[in-house]
């Protein structure tokens, strides 16, 4: 019972991160139809400059959560020169994006090996969140349920700035027609910038904030981009709400498949991906960006 | 003629390898109608695409109040007042009404003493909108469309206005409507385009009248002269 318990609350948590990484992900390819690979790879750098300002790099050390901001804002910085130094010039030419993300991904992977050697380094749960609740006869670790609140309150306000506010209704209108967004006199590439800075940052973010559990090691990148992608697959691309579902189921088959068929674990993961991309291409959850 | 608004002068435009105009050269005078037709594939929605920077042409030039615009991008042309109603409506079908109207929004050229359109003032014009305005565009049925259509381009308090084809699948009686708006908003003092491949709908509320043909200008003149002259104008036209 316990250990069912346990498996669905690190599959939920496990989808918390995985829609704080997959939603960024999403956005930018609703947005602007560029498949991203460097998606895993800002997770990855997030959660090495998260625990370097943990060990007190900037000559003083942050708490947790500060760490965890300003590496979400140096990613952001890093992903939205990123676009408009490298991608903004291929754009509509999605092979040589995939080839141009994927390249990069690889020399940051290696910038990172240089910079913080090969062995993986542990991030210790932030102050005050290391116990557990106890809630009838279940116990459940208090900062996977941390990382739970964290990911919801974060959808929540991703669906307030999407539906609620104007730069949200310009970034949908350039989802909808990019061509006519413009005619109308929205600055559509100045929103690809600040989209793709955003959702760099939030992987950014998750990256740091996933560290605890995931602790950061070379390939960490390689390990989750193929999980967003499922997540994007599944849920839809340029969805939020699709991108929330599809990262619990993700969460769950994810977990369980380890649980309990460990060496079909990407098989179990991948399956649903290549069913719904010939079945269902525009996803579980339709294509509306919601 | 009045100070030309939008001058496009000796445009060669391409898709391509195709050459869908060439040399084509008109004008639209400040405050004045100018009723733009042709039959199928003439080239006048490429005459609009050219005009807000949607289709940089590959010769000639694009002036706007004298001004030349003709290598400048879609966004930058709008903040300089023009706007378009395409040709398909392209709402932002999964956008609400009131959304759709708040992304287009800009201070733009009111004219001294004239009320700038808003959102409220949209609605004032169009009552069916203003009952739907949470409502997705998507929903919206052709006529609601084109009126989302036009008050979008309104929002952006435009000096030029340029409609392509308003009356396409309309009902007659939403045709008339749309009439009558284009008419309000010419005597408000905007410079308008209006594209039509019907001659019957233009001529009444059009100043100048270019007829284009395969590509090329191939009538320029007023519509009180072409009336007056009751040119034959089928060779150009198809039958109408
Ligand atoms: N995106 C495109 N790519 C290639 N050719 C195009 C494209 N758009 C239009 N054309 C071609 O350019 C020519 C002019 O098209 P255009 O849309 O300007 O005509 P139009 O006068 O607006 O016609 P309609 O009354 O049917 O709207 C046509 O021959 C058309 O087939
Ligand atoms: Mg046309």
């Amino acid at each position: 019972m316990t250990f069912w318990l346990l498996l669905t609350v690190n599959s939920v948590t496990f989808g918390g991160l995985l829609f704080l990484l997959s939603a960024g992900f999403s956005l930018i390819f609703g947005l602007m139809r560029i498949p991203n690979l460097t998606h895993g790879s800002m997770f990855m750098v997030g959660a090495y400059l998260g625990s370097t300002f943990l060990g007190g790099a900037l000559g003083f050390t942050l708490d947790f959560w500060a760490a965890a901001i300003i590496s979400a804002l140096e990613v952001a910085v890093l992903g939205a020169l990123m676009e408009r130094l490298l991608l903004r010039r291929l754009a509509g030419q999605q092979l040589a994006q995939v080839l141009v993300t994927l390249g990069v991904s690889f020399m940051v992977a290696d910038l990172c090996l240089m910079g913080w050697g090969g062995d993986p380094i542990s991030v210790s749960t932030p102050a005050g969140l290391g116990g557990f609740v106890r809630v009838g006869l279940a116990v459940f670790p208090l900062y996977r349920m941390a990382v739970i609140g964290i990911a919801v309150v974060f959808a929540i306000a991703l669906w307030l700035m999407l539906e609620r506010t104007r730069l949200g209704a310009m970034i949908r209108a350039g989802v909808d027609d990019p061509q006519m967004a413009r005619v109308v006199g929205i600055r559509v590439s100045r929103l690809f910038t600040i989209v793709f800075g955003l959702g760099a940052g939030l992987a950014g973010f998750a990256g740091m904030i996933g560290a605890p559990i995931l602790s950061v090691y070379p390939g960490l990148d390689q390990d989750m981009l193929p999980l967003a992608l499922v997540v994007v697959i599944l849920g839809g691309t340029g969805s939020l709400l699709g991108s929330f579902l599809g990262s619990i189921v993700v969460g769950f088959i994810y977990n369980f498949g380890q649980a309990l068929l460990p060496e079909l674990a990407y098989f179990v993961l991948f399956l649903p991906m290549v069913l719904v991309l010939v079945l269902r291409p525009q996803g579980l959850f339709g294509g509306r960006l919601l | 003629m009045a100070n030309s608004a939008l001058t496009l002068s000796e445009i060669d435009a391409f898709y391509g390898d195709s050459h869908v105009l060439q040399r084509v050269s008109f004008q639209l005078g400040e405050g004045r109608l100018l009723g733009l037709l042709g039959r199928n594939g003439a080239g006048k929605t490429t005459c609009m695409n050219v005009s807000v920077g949607l289709l940089p042409p590959r010769s000639g030039s694009v002036e706007l109040f004298g001004a030349p615009v003709t290598k400048l991008p879609p966004e930058s042309i709008a903040a300089r007042g023009v706007a378009l109603v395409p040709q398909g409506r392209r709402v932002f079908k999964s956008l609400t009404v009131r959304e759709n109207l708040m992304v287009a929004a800009r201070v733009g050229f009111a004219g001294h003493g004239q009320i700038p359109w808003t959102a409220e003032t949209v609605f004032a014009m169009f009552p069916r909108l203003a009952e739907r305005r949470q409502q997705m565009a998507g929903y919206l049925s052709g006529g609601e469309q084109q009126m989302l259509a036009i008050g979008r381009a309104l929002m952006a308090n435009p000096r030029v206005l340029l409609m392509d084809e308003p009356s396409e699948g309309l009902a007659p009686q939403i045709v008339a409507e749309v009439m009558a708006t284009i008419r309000k908003l010419k005597e408000s003092g905007l410079s308008i385009v209006l594209v039509e491949q019907s001659p019957k709908l233009v001529f009444d509320i059009a100043d100048d009248i270019v007829i284009l043909n395969s590509g090329r200008v191939a009538v320029v003149s007023t519509a009180a002269a072409l009336k007056q002259d009751g040119v034959d104008l089928r060779q150009h036209l198809g039958v109408f």
